[in-house]
């Protein structure tokens, strides 16, 4: 069973422009959701994603705190949304030739204690809610998303 | 039976607990009886009867009699909305990075 997700892409742009789209608010929200980040270790911030009433999804709110940043190298933040409690989510960058080498991981699905056997109790909080809306954002704002190329 | 509105749900709440994780990590292993079970375990034989009853009401687990004792046997299918569910983050993540290059290159023309 995977405890985490990993991804890892390489980037035609510098470490700089990437890190720049990573945290800067205004960037962040046209490849995430609209968000108050900033980068500041302890900063808790929210990235808001909007209701589709087509798909019946009613919007959703990731809550997150920075955990760490370190510029332009390393920035890690917690996610909380749904009945995922406290993962972590963290971007890397590493300079490979002219561009940059982004790897994500997204951890703590370890189906430990901050999942918590009540956070699954239930219909109201129930992870069926959760897959419904996730299925929601993925084939609603992505919709126009082009051809993939990630590795 | 334990009766729930959402059965999926079970199987998210039968591995909440670490015992039950673990009880599974043997069962992968090979079948086993409560008593084989148990010998892994500093907690009370009902203990375990107690988390193979939630594993066996969510589906992921099957007893099987052999001569006076029963067996347990591990239905790893069963975990499917586990992956399912950890399969829909990983084609989120694939989407946000993919739409983030896409956020790049628009930049870099624009330069």
């Amino acid at each position: 069973m995977s405890r985490m997700i990993r991804k890892e892409i390489l980037i035609p742009q510098s470490r700089e422009e990437v890190w720049q789209a990573v945290t800067d608010s205004a960037t962040l929200a046209e490849w995430m959701f609209p968000n108050d980040f900033a980068p500041q270790v302890g900063r808790q911030f929210t990235f808001e994603v909007p209701p589709n009433p087509q798909a019946n999804f009613d919007g959703l709110t990731v809550r997150c705190t920075v955990l760490e940043c370190e510029p332009p190298r390393r920035l890690a933040f917690s996610w909380t949304a749904g009945g995922l409690v406290d993962t972590r989510v963290s971007f890397e960058l590493e300079e490979e030739g002219a561009g940059t080498r982004l790897r994500l991981e997204h951890a703590g699905f370890d189906l430990a204690a901050p999942w918590g056997e009540q956070a699954f109790k239930g219909a109201e909080y129930g992870w069926a809610k959760m897959l419904k809306q996730l299925v929601a954002i993925l084939t609603n704002t992505d919709s126009q998303t082009s051809e993939g190329s990630s590795t | 039976m334990v009766s729930t509105r959402n059965p999926d749900a079970d199987v998210f709440g039968a591995i909440g607990h670490p015992a039950r994780r673990h009880i599974l990590d043997l069962l992968a292993e090979s079948d086993r009886s409560v008593s084989a079970i148990a010998s892994h375990f500093e907690i009370s034989r009902p203990a375990i009867s107690q988390h193979l009853r939630i594993l066996l009401d969510a589906g992921l687990v099957t007893e099987e009699r052999h001569g006076r004792e029963r067996r347990y046997h591990f239905i790893p299918e069963r975990l499917a909305p586990v992956r399912d569910w950890l399969a829909l983050y990983e084609r989120f993540w694939d989407d946000r990075l993919q739409k983030l290059q896409n956020v790049l290159a628009k930049k870099k023309g624009k330069q």
